[in-house]
């Protein structure tokens, strides 16, 4: 006993090293836990009261961009309104009733860190819980996309950036609803890359792919990008395309939070269709 | 003795704090991203106890973890920088008694010194920060790539800070 003693505190050096870098690589490898523990809420409260007084200061230096996206939103908009219709037929009327139901929400919200220059990037958002944001809702900036939620404080939430090695979207060719995979693998982080493109698909540059709706978290239709180079493997079942995000990661600054007010009621069913045994 | 408690710990806040609200909004190319914060340990006095070293470090790399929501990937790579500061001093130093209290600067322990403690030490640190982010072979040659440009860039921001900062001490 006191031989172990005596050697433990000779070499006490080492326990240390070895203790801290266990601790260290748990908290790295159990991150998705982590993220849903209080230490991250708190965590969270803490960088977000910080971050957010210095996206004060570098708001201005965006605002011009912001304009221009607002405005080209207000467009889009302006252009669903009812106001924007020449009615054509004088006989009948239409009325809004029953055939349509409200399925998606959003939520405007402050970039207030983001990163772009990572592996994995984060952005955290000033708005939580008490806002209405919960784990898993899509992030998006008009029409295009941008993470998903995965940890929320109360005042504040982190979003994992399309830029992160653990984000993985279900996409679609537009132009004939062929479901493929996109991911990020690093570097430059306009240039995205596209997955699992069945072979009998004729790809060419420029072709939009857009979300799918199918993962639940971003609705259908979002323009992700275009496809900037591809490559046919003659040895695999699937081909490989390169493509150009259509949002500038570098530059967000307001972004909204989408809302699936029938999230609950899809997670529902998917778990009553599990195999019982 | 105080006051280079009281230099460290103002060290600390500033480095973190320049770290997170400066340098983190800093893309060159997705490729350069400093990691500046780690000449807090760099400049560490060579009496710092071993187990006060390598607690700070393991602070320091919690505290930039916080803000940039990568929990435990600084503070391995910082713990990891630290347990290593020890041999590396022993290996490069040739036989020279520091003064109690001192700190390593380019000043007192002239540039070749300073060049083979600041670069083997940022390397130790971007290695395995770096390694450790991707965790994926198959992006070996980009993540090397991507360690020497960091490294390049934080060396060259520790450099300046050395000769803007430090005063020669006789």
């Amino acid at each position: 006993m006191r031989y172990l003693l005596y050697f433990l505190r000779r070499h006490y050096f080492y326990f240390l090293f070895l203790l801290l870098e266990v601790i260290s690589l748990v908290l790295v490898f159990n991150y998705n836990e982590f993220q849903n523990s209080a230490l991250s809420r708190f965590s969270g409260n803490l960088s977000g009261a910080v971050l957010s007084l210095s996206s004060d200061i570098y708001e201005y230096f965006s605002l011009r961009r912001t304009n221009k996206i607002l405005a080209e939103d207000n467009a889009n908009l302006k252009s669903d309104l009812r106001e924007a219709f020449y009615k054509v037929d004088t006989h009948s009327f239409y009325r809004k009733d029953t055939f349509y139901k409200l399925e998606y929400n959003y939520i405007s919200a402050k970039v207030i860190s983001n990163s772009t220059n990572k592996r994995n990037n984060f952005l955290m958002l000033n708005k939580g819980s008490l806002h209405g944001i919960e784990n898993h809702m899509g992030v998006i900036i008009g029409n295009r996309i941008v993470g998903q939620v995965v940890s929320v404080s109360r005042y504040f939430s982190w979003v994992m950036s399309v830029l992160n090695k653990n984000s993985k979207i279900s996409a679609k060719f537009s132009k004939n609803n062929q479901l493929v995979n996109i991911e990020w693998t690093g570097g430059n982080y306009r240039i995205g890359e596209v997955r699992e493109i069945p072979k009998h698909v004729v790809i060419v540059k420029g072709d939009t792919i857009i979300s799918s709706g199918n993962s639940d978290i971003y609705p259908e239709g979002l323009i992700i990008g275009t496809i900037e180079d591809f490559t046919i493997a003659s040895d695999e079942n699937f081909n490989y395309a390169t493509l150009r995000f259509s949002t500038d990661f570098n530059s967000l600054s307001y972004v909204e939070v989408v809302i699936d007010r029938m999230h609950k009621e899809k997670e529902a069913l998917k778990a009553s269709f599990k195999p019982s045994n | 003795m105080g006051s280079v408690y009281l230099k460290n710990i103002i060290r600390f806040f500033f480095l973190v704090f320049f770290q997170v609200l400066i340098l983190n909004n800093i893309r060159f190319g997705g490729y350069i991203n400093p990691y500046f914060y780690i000449y807090f340990i760099l400049l560490l006095p060579f009496d710092t106890p071993r187990l006060f070293l390598m607690l700070a470090s393991f602070i320091l790399g919690l505290t930039i973890d916080l803000f940039v929501n990568t929990p435990g990937l600084n503070a391995a790579a910082c713990v990891f920088m630290a347990f290593s500061r020890p041999f590396v001093i022993r290996s490069i130093s040739t036989g020279t008694a520091f003064q109690p209290g001192s700190s390593p600067s380019l000043n007192n322990q002239g540039i070749k010194w300073f060049a083979y403690y600041s670069v083997i030490l940022v390397l130790l640190h971007h290695f395995l920060f770096f390694y450790l982010e991707v965790f994926r072979l198959s992006e070996f040659f980009h993540t090397f790539a991507r360690v020497i440009f960091s490294s390049i860039f934080t060396l060259l921001l520790i450099w300046i800070s050395e000769y803007l900062f430090y005063k020669r001490e006789k």
